[in-house]
């Protein structure tokens, strides 16, 4: 083995730190820097720091992120989360391997190209099913795009960048024309990178003078990339699936070049082009983002945004613009006019509760860090977010990250905290990237003290998370922060009385702080006036599944779960019918369809088994088998648990037992009794709240879809999905199109054209691609 | 100083304690694995909850910081089955044999792989003792048993089960051969009394052990010889020197033999069951005597059996006279030496049983977990630690030499536990009578290592409760051990591929006594 050079190893201890609690950030960088952890590095780490080596092999085989091998040029992630889930990501992950030709046991394709990795969720929900390429996202696949998806990446590394379009643009930007194109991770996944580059180029071509603005998450995530045009005095115009070739029409339809001659030139050229081809520009998708178009209405006539209040309109990173809208004004009016007590009292007042999960009144919970004694408290915010199937936390980071940490500042202010940290998922790296840039912006205002020690009204730093969904329970991810394994420990003592080591610690949800400067600014009061009577404001929900519109969306507490789907979602798509609604990722519960009238209320939805969460809304149709989805969502936490405490380590994993025998149509006679028994137990014993939740899935399920679990039982899965006990078959209706032989990746169908085609049983590995490809709809389920 | 009540009984403790202390403060018996007093509570086993003022979760008493006005349940239902569950779904993943496979299935219940590891020690004194503890003629059972231990050996499956039987036969006849045969100590007399009718093996068997538990013991046997059904054998298998010598041993225990006698003419069981507090029939197969006792004392024989064959329950011994009791080939099928040894011990037992005035139970099974069918390469591992050797060769009816003896002993694969005794985790598991089957789903295989001078690591043994790294943690040993992975896959490591020894320097024996299960064990 060639010796290592391990220079790095010292750079990072020396830039980063060499006590205990950097741990995570070094084998952070050691990993960036040599793309896995060799132990050498490891060992030299030992060496120069503090760190012991039972804490580096204790946290980095702790986090997923860390790996222990070298792994291929590109790192490839498929997304299980939920929504992935459903629409096929096992499919994708097989036909990757497949692709790449990736023996069995192994991740990474002989040529040393691409490692694959299953990833929790990328919380792009909507874009189901999700695959990440190094930096790249690509959303929509099915079995058959898999190999244009890895063409498509390998040319766009081999591409030279292209060169950016410079233009100038006269300083007087409050007069001017917008083009505001979203630009969070989701939009960015379906392109909206490249056609800001479009605009730009467009404009520059045409000189034509307007700003293009980016803009954080209109929530409208079915139809992104979208691209609104805003000229003064005119209305305002929102095109959705814009492609990049769609941008010099869109920019000449609403602008006017500057100058004549361009003006001419473009005339001239817009008359040649449409002479010289026949088709005539087929504008995308257009809608007016002022709800006067229906579907636009439906989607955000519900909505009320005060998280992601200016939904659309605000750059993300423009301070100033951020200011002009109100921003700030709830932090000024806190610190200059009003004291700590009557901060809380006014929290207290909106009646705010937990946006994290657990719901736990806010203004109670911030009373408590203040009546904590002594003068150094901490304060911090989960921004692990790591539902399957969840997005809003990664999306207010995106598009709001300036109200984030405004929301922090106050509370702050009221609690007596003066430094803190934000734990944000390593999963998010765009939201790092804006909050971390929002950070610079706020300390260069002398507002948040700066790295170098000059003074503001508090010290915030990011902290990375590694790949651990346990860190979002909040004793786990204060265990994280001082750099040890992401272990949840018995509360109490909560975090307000003893958290960040050992002192009084204020640990809320991201969205729990963006609504804060709202409420401040417009008073308890008018927060209060939203809502029911437990549960007062808004909340913000990721909608994705079986729904013809998914996206982000914010309505008001009291809405029902079936306004939400049927009116701003649009109902499930393909004429199928709702069969219930997963509200909660894993800790949560299936609300069956005849139950959808509930309100979205903490107590309410409580009272049906599931629990309002984090705000995941993962809609399922009659093809979803519940079984399944209970199964689905107990590997993910059996998976994620910590292994601290016997009823989550081995009461999750007896569980999964029972589910996996019932969906490979091995089950036994008294096997729904015992696992009913066992979710009972687990959900009393468990330590903390991941293992304590992690049954609800399963507990809701057996209680309205039971007569699923029986018919498993019996070695049937009503909705056809469970591999073990379905068959394909081809049917005479086949008409020999051989799209099925060609689309099987296990050679189960022979070619046999104007034919009707076989499946043979022993090589079917029931992926559903000769299905789905059928033009005829010859093959079917047994 | 705040005052709580568990269990409905008020207690008041210092400011700080826990509810665990709190209960120990009130002598309630609250089960811990995984708490180590002096160190922060590791809240990993749960097998301590309890109800906290009637809330849905439980929670674990070690780390309840127990508060004023507190109302505790540690006793209800909810908490009594949630503990048993706890405790079955750490043994739903315990990779490992309370009781070695041979222990198991030999009828009596002897210690074969203890009995090994003495004779492998040199400790031949200490193995007779082992020996005789279950089998009261080691030195007859090491010539004529049929050996049903050899066929549970899971050497066995690597190549040819250990010569079993002939170990034993070489500590006994080793203890013959002393001048001062082993003899065990009899507890203080009881002052209560034990007619054995038949001196066959059956009875001899009962005899040894109601003679230790201090009783009196009279065999009556109407031939001139103990023995019974052991002189049918042939001499050059069972020389007669050696049933009498055996015989002698228990004669020298205590017992008073009344050879040449006949039940029901030379005395009868109204006799019997009037000048003794218990009578044990164990008068042998197809022997004349059964039917006439039958007969004559109005004794059920069993349905549908010859009328030879008394009806006695299986597991109590108890006829239907009270006071009289029945084992051996009297009441049942099977002419195996092995097994009227067995009978007898058991009878014995239930016998001490009635004497004492306690319910009678028969022994009571220990509690068990059983390794089950080993999975793919797992033997392997199990062969690590033994001598590769074939299995030593012998004439028929011949014995081991010394030499041979403890190279035989080199041989076993030690399967039982080395903490069978001291485990906390079987201890709570009989107390609760946890079913170790239920959830058990084994993947994880077979481990062991051996990288230390005194110490045996069986990771499949761990219950992930941390106390050993947290030991070694406050120590300052580096490179020390640590928690590895996650979930399911939790284990306890050596950073960086270290030796147990580096990782655990001095601290092998506070690792042992601090363990709850025998993760960490000696290795003899």
């Amino acid at each position: 083995m060639s010796e290592l050079d391990l220079t790095f190893v010292d750079e990072a201890v020396s830039r980063i730190g060499k006590s205990g609690q950097h741990v995570i950030a070094l084998l952070q960088a050691i990993q960036e820097h040599y793309r896995y952890l060799p132990e050498p590095a490891l060992r030299r780490l030992c060496q120069i720091s503090d760190i012991t080596p039972a804490a580096v092999a204790g946290v980095s085989t702790f986090y997923t992120q860390f790996r222990h091998k070298p792994v291929g040029q590109h790192m490839i992630r498929v997304c299980h989360g939920t929504a992935c889930h459903i629409k096929g990501a096992q499919a994708i992950s097989d036909a990757i391997k497949t692709a790449l030709k990736i023996p069995d046991g192994d991740d990474t394709d002989p040529d040393k190209l691409f490692t694959l990795e299953k990833i929790a969720c990328l919380g792009c929900c909507t874009l189901a099913p999700v695959v990440q390429i190094d930096e790249v996202i690509y959303g929509h696949l099915t079995g058959e795009t898999v190999p244009r998806m890895l063409r498509d990446f390998l040319e766009s590394r081999s591409a030279p960048a292209k060169r950016r379009a410079r233009r100038a643009v006269s300083m007087t930007d409050g007069e001017l024309p917008e083009v505001r194109i979203g630009l969070g991770s989701c939009c960015q996944a379906r392109g909206s990178g490249r056609v800001f580059q479009a605009v730009e180029q467009a404009l520059a071509d045409n000189d034509i003078q307007a700003v293009v603005k980016r803009v954080g998450c209109v929530g409208m995530c079915h139809q992104t990339p979208l691209v609104e045009v805003v000229v003064p005095g005119k209305p305002s115009a929102l095109y959705a699936q814009v492609k990049p070739e769609d941008a010099p029409d869109i920019a000449l339809r609403h602008l006017q070049p500057r100058t004549w001659p361009a003006r001419a030139y473009h005339a001239a050229n817009r008359l040649l082009e449409s002479l010289l081809t026949d088709d005539a520009w087929t504008p995308p998708d257009r809608y007016a983002l002022d709800t006067r178009e229906q579907v636009v209405t439906d989607f955000l006539g519900r909505q009320r945004h005060i998280a992601s209040e200016h939904c659309g309109v605000l750059d993300p990173l423009d301070l100033d613009e951020y200011q002009r809208r109100d921003g700030l004004a709830g932090l000024t009016k806190a610190v200059n006019t009003m004291t700590p007590g009557q901060i809380i009292q006014e929290i207290e007042h909106s009646g705010l509760r937990g946006r994290g999960g657990a719901g736990f009144t806010t203004g109670r919970k911030w009373q408590a860090v203040a009546d904590a004694p002594g003068d150094d408290k901490y304060i911090v915010c989960n921004c692990d977010e790591g539902d399957p199937g969840a997005f809003m936390d990664r999306m207010l980071m995106e598009s709001y990250p300036f109200r984030v940490l405004e929301g922090m500042l106050i509370a702050a202010h009221a609690v007596g905290a003066r430094r803190g940290y934000l734990y944000i998922r390593a999963e998010y790296p765009l939201a790092v990237q804006r909050v971390r840039e929002a950070l610079g912006k706020l300390r260069a205002k002398g507002l948040l003290a700066g790295e170098a020690g000059t003074p503001g009204l508090l010290d915030l730093r990011i902290m990375e998370g590694a790949g651990a969904f346990v860190c979002g329970e909040e004793t786990a991810l204060l265990a994280s922060i001082e750099g040890k394994r992401g272990m949840p420990r018995f509360r109490p003592p909560f975090p307000a009385q003893s958290g960040l080591w050992g002192k009084p610690t204020l640990v809320n949800n991201v969205e729990t702080y963006a609504l804060v400067p709202w409420i401040l600014r417009n008073g308890a009061e008018a927060f209060a006036a939203m809502g029911t009577a437990g549960s007062k404001g808004t909340k913000v929900f990721a909608l994705a599944g079986k729904i013809v519109r998914g996206g982000l969306i914010e309505v008001p507490m009291g809405v029902t779960l079936h306004q939400v789907v049927h009116e701003i979602g649009g109902g499930v798509p393909n004429g199928k019918k709702l069969k219930a609604v997963q509200v909660g990722g894993p800790s949560g519960g299936c609300v069956p369809a005849e139950l959808a009238h509930i309100a979205v209320d903490y107590d309410a939805l409580t009272s049906v088994g599931a629990i309002m969460g984090s705000g995941g809304l993962v809609v399922l149709d009659e093809d979803d088998c519940m079984v399944d989805i209970a199964r689905y969502f107990l590997s993910f936490t059996q998976d994620q648990s910590c292994g601290k405490c016997t009823f989550c380590r081995v009461g999750t994993r007896a569980m999964l037992d029972i589910l996996d025998r019932l969906c490979a149509g091995q089950g036994r006679e008294g096997d729904i009794e015992q696992l009913e028994d066992l979710a009972q137990k687990v959900k009393k014993g468990s330590l903390c709240g991941l293992g304590g939740t992690a049954p609800n899935p399963v507990i809701s399920t057996l209680r309205y879809f039971r007569h699923e679990y029986e018919a498993h039982l019996q070695g049937r899965c009503p909705a056809g999905r469970c591999k073990a006990l379905i068959r394909y078959r081809i049917t005479d209706d086949c008409i020999g199109c051989t799209k099925c032989a060609q689309q099987c990746p296990t050679g189960a169908i022979a070619m046999k054209p104007h034919e009707v085609h076989e499946i043979n049983q022993e090589m079917c590995v029931r992926c559903g691609g000769c299905r789905n490809i059928c033009p005829v709809n010859s093959v079917v389920v047994e | 100083m705040p005052r709580l009540t568990i269990d409905n009984q008020e207690v008041e403790v210092p400011a700080g304690a826990t509810v665990l202390d709190a209960a120990r403060q009130l002598g309630i018996d609250i089960p811990t694995l995984c708490h180590m007093p002096g160190m922060p509570p590791a809240t990993s086993c749960m097998v301590c909850v309890v109800k906290v003022n009637d809330k849905p979760r439980l929670a674990p008493s070690c780390a309840l910081k127990a508060e004023d006005g507190m109302r505790i349940q540690s006793q209800c239902d909810e908490v009594l089955e949630a503990r048993r569950v706890a405790l079955e779904l750490l043994l739903a993943e315990h990779v490992g044999d309370c009781m070695g496979p041979c222990q198991l299935i030999c009828p009596a219940g002897m210690n074969i792989p203890l009995m090994i590891r003495q004779i492998r020690a040199g400790g031949l004194e200490d193995a007779s003792v082992t020996v005789k503890r279950h089998i009261a003629l080691p030195a007859v059972l090491g010539r004529v048993c049929h050996a049903p231990c050899e066929k549970g050996c899971r050497r066995a499956q690597a190549d040819a089960a250990v010569s079993i039987c002939l170990l034993k036969r070489f500590v006994a006849d080793t203890d013959l051969a002393r001048e001062q045969p082993y003899l065990p100590v009899r507890q203080a007399t009881t002052g209560k009394k034990v007619a054995i009718v038949g001196a066959g093996p059956t009875g001899a068997s009962a005899a040894w052990h109601l003679l230790q538990e201090g009783h009196a013991v009279t065999i009556i046997d109407e031939q001139g010889r103990p023995g019974g059904m052991l002189h049918k054998i042939d001499a050059g298998q069972l020389a007669p020197d050696v049933i009498r010598a055996e015989m002698d041993l228990i004669v020298r225990l205590g017992a008073e033999f009344r050879l040449g006698c006949r039940v029901g003419a030379d005395v009868t069981l109204d006799e019997l069951c009037r000048d003794y507090d218990a009578v044990l029939l164990a008068v042998g197969e197809a022997s004349p005597s059964a039917g006439d006792l039958a007969q004559k004392a109005g004794l059920a024989p069993q349905q549908g059996k010859p009328a030879v064959r008394l009806a006695v329950d299986r597991r109590t011994f108890r006829t239907s006279l009270a006071g009289v009791f029945a084992a051996g080939g009297a009441t049942r099928a099977g002419k195996h030496a092995v097994l009227a040894v067995a009978d007898g011990q058991a009878a014995a037992c239930a016998i001490g049983q009635f004497l004492a005035g306690a319910d009678v139970t028969g022994p009571v099974k220990p509690f068990n977990v059983s390794l089950g069918k080993l999975l793919e390469g797992e033997i392997t591992a199990f062969m690590s630690s033994a001598d590769p050797a074939a299995r030593t060769q012998t004439q028929p009816h011949q014995p081991l030499s010394p030499a041979q003896a403890r190279d035989e002993s080199a041989r076993c694969l030690h399967c039982d536990c080395r903490k069978a005794d001291s485990c906390r985790l079987r201890q709570f598991s009989g107390q609760y009578g946890a079913k170790p089957a239920r959830y058990r789903n084994r993947q994880v295989a077979f481990c062991q290592r051996t990288d230390h001078p005194r110490l045996v690591y069986e990771s499949g043994k761990c219950i992930a409760c941390g106390i050993c790294i947290r030991i070694v943690e406050q120590a300052g040993q580096s490179p020390g051990l640590c928690f590895t992975g996650r979930g399911f896959g939790v284990t306890v490591s050596i950073p960086f591929n270290g030796t147990i020894e580096e990782a655990v320097g001095g601290l092998a024996d506070q690792l042992v006594s601090a363990c709850p299960t025998a993760a960490w064990a000696y290795r003899d």
